[in-house]
């Protein structure tokens, strides 16, 4: 009897947390979706589809996902091809190949907050290093992050430098498992590393690739720390990005049940679109 | 694969190039930390200060609570830590060595918590903590983390890789169930153990967005909070000072990276067994 229950009291406390931290806030968020909970209004009441809807109305939401959908389509490619393209030249075994990929590895393990004060100090616009390189080259100074057609373009440079490392590694591992004996036959067979690569090596990394694209897409999805040290979403909401958005009307404005909306929004879109590609890869 | 040799020399110095370009932002970190005010601000940016000045790091240590936010730093993340350890190995324990009905389901629901982020639950785990009682507290710093799905998915993959003979050995001795876990398998995959480690340690270490939700006062505040306060209400712009602080709590995962690395690669190696 005791051996029968063991396990399920060895799962528990791992499952009970899972439960209460992971699952059941998303059914909770559905349910505060549906209330109104703000200063108006302290104690939920039952509003329907209203907090939807305003959601739909709201000019700012439209905007929010637009810069999202672009952080999200530049990033996602841009650091999963550094990754790989990173991998592939250090998988040759270089001259101080270990060094580089240190050096790759490194703001993968750098705390955000870090990465975002020497991001404001380096594209300061009047004292930066940017600025300086720039000059250097012969060009003018450029307002990194206060020129609202630009500030985007910033964040997301700094959101591949700080990932692209992780992509990196994660294919270095799957190269080095790949099957020794396929790519040496290729290579006995007098095929040119590019070709090799495209018919061999790409095609086995596939599952990789998947990986990779999931992770990558839910990371750029949780993208808030720099938004919210460097540009407050600013200027002019050019850098707002969902997890910003609902953070605001959360914490800053304190409208709840609109913020719990915009929340399984977000979900919804992020899985949708996590399952679309999951679909499109084992297919 | 291997490249001819010119392509070879050519591949190795644009890799050369990139590093450059990537490891540039972190040395500005490091040079700046080291430079006086004067040095910060000139029309040509130096490449290298004049001498070391450590002033700027006593200065920037004693401009905010960093001793305080260190100590609560190491504190949660240590906490977070020995929960998941212990949580993951019991689970990983029973979902990779015994058999069970609905194992398969556990694993399953597990499996699935790994791609729901904290970005996505805040705002509900929030008022959770709200009804306990517990916001700006270390409980609520570290309840959400207590078990952790990643952990439990790597530890598992280890454990099953244990033969099942020498459970049948340690059984024929008397070391049975919890004692086998601890005197056997912990042991044995120590490679794996110490990659979540690791891989956890850096990410509760580094936590800005869930510290930011929950924390309201200095005694409880993390290192990326106070050193995210100190930017963003310094407005002398002491750009040497921000550096010296910033330094300093990024300095502690860096060290703990350059000595750990295979560990970090290995934690990734898993990444390919999902097929």
């Amino acid at each position: 009897m005791k051996a029968r229950l063991a396990p399920y009291l060895y799962v528990l406390p791992a499952l009970a947390m899972l439960a209460l931290w992971n699952y059941y806030p998303l059914v909770f968020l559905v349910d505060l979706s549906f209330h109104k909970l703000d200063a108006s209004s302290p104690v939920p009441a039952w509003v329907g589809l209203a907090n939807y809807r305003a959601l739909l109305a709201d000019p700012l939401f439209w905007r929010v996902l637009g810069n999202t959908a672009v952080y999200t389509f530049v990033t996602v490619p841009v650091s999963i091809a550094l990754g790989l393209a990173l991998a592939v030249a250090l998988n040759q075994r270089l001259l101080v190949g270990g060094l580089l990929r240190t050096v790759f590895y490194t703001p993968v393990v750098l705390p955000t907050v870090a990465a975002a004060t020497v991001a404001l100090w380096i594209f300061n616009t009047n004292y930066g290093l940017a600025n300086y390189l720039l000059e250097l080259i012969g060009q003018p100074p450029v307002a990194w992050l206060t020129d609202s057609g630009r500030a985007l373009w910033t964040i997301i440079a700094i959101g591949v430098w700080k990932t692209f490392g992780y992509f990196m590694l994660v294919y270095l591992a799957a190269l080095q498992a790949l099957p020794q004996a396929v790519l040496e036959a290729a290579r006995l067979d007098g095929a040119r590393p590019w070709d090799r690569f495209w018919s061999i090596t790409w095609p086995l990394l596939r599952p990789t690739t998947w990986f990779a694209t999931v992770i990558a897409l839910i990371l750029s999805f949780q993208s808030f720390d720099f938004i919210n040290i460097m540009t407050q979403g600013g200027p002019s909401n050019s850098t707002n990005l969902l997890v910003f958005y609902i953070y605001q009307h959360g914490f800053q404005y304190f409208q709840l049940g609109f913020a719990a909306a915009s929340a399984v929004a977000m979900f919804g879109l992020a899985y949708g679109l996590t399952a679309v590609i999951s679909t499109w890869f084992n297919r | 694969m291997k490249l001819p040799p010119l392509r070879r020399i050519a591949l190795f110095f644009a890799l050369l190039a990139l590093a450059a370009l990537v490891a540039m932002p972190m040395y500005w970190l490091v040079v700046s930390a080291f430079k006086t005010s004067d040095e910060i601000f000139t029309p040509t940016p130096r490449w290298l200060p004049a001498g070391l000045d450590w002033h700027n790091f006593v200065e920037a240590w004693q401009s905010a609570a960093f001793g305080r936010y260190f100590i609560n730093s190491i504190a949660v993340t240590l906490a977070i830590l020995l929960l998941q350890l212990a949580t993951s190995s019991l689970a990983a324990f029973a979902l990779a060595r015994r058999r069970f009905a609905c194992r398969g389901i556990i694993l399953f629901a597990v499996i699935g918590a790994l791609i729901i982020p904290i970005q996505v639950t805040f705002l509900a785990n929030f008022i959770t903590l709200q009804h306990f009682g517990w916001l700006d507290s270390y409980p609520a710093l570290v309840a959400p983390f207590a078990a952790s799905a990643f952990g439990t998915f790597l530890l598992r993959q280890a454990f099953l890789a244990v033969p099942e003979a020498l459970e049948d050995a340690a059984r024929l001795d008397g070391c049975t169930g919890l004692a086998f876990l601890w005197h056997f398998l912990l042991p044995l995959s120590r490679p794996t153990v110490l990659a979540f480690t690791l891989v956890a340690l850096v990410a509760h270490w580094n936590d800005y967005f869930w510290p930011l939700i929950v924390t309201n006062r200095d005694a409880i505040r993390t290192l990326p909070i106070g050193l995210a306060m100190f930017v963003t209400q310094e407005v002398t712009t002491d750009w040497n000072l921000l550096m010296a602080a910033t330094l300093f709590v990024a300095a502690p995962m860096l060290v703990v990276f350059f000595f750990t690395q295979r560990y970090f690669i290995r934690s990734h190696m898993h990444a390919g067994l999902k097929r």
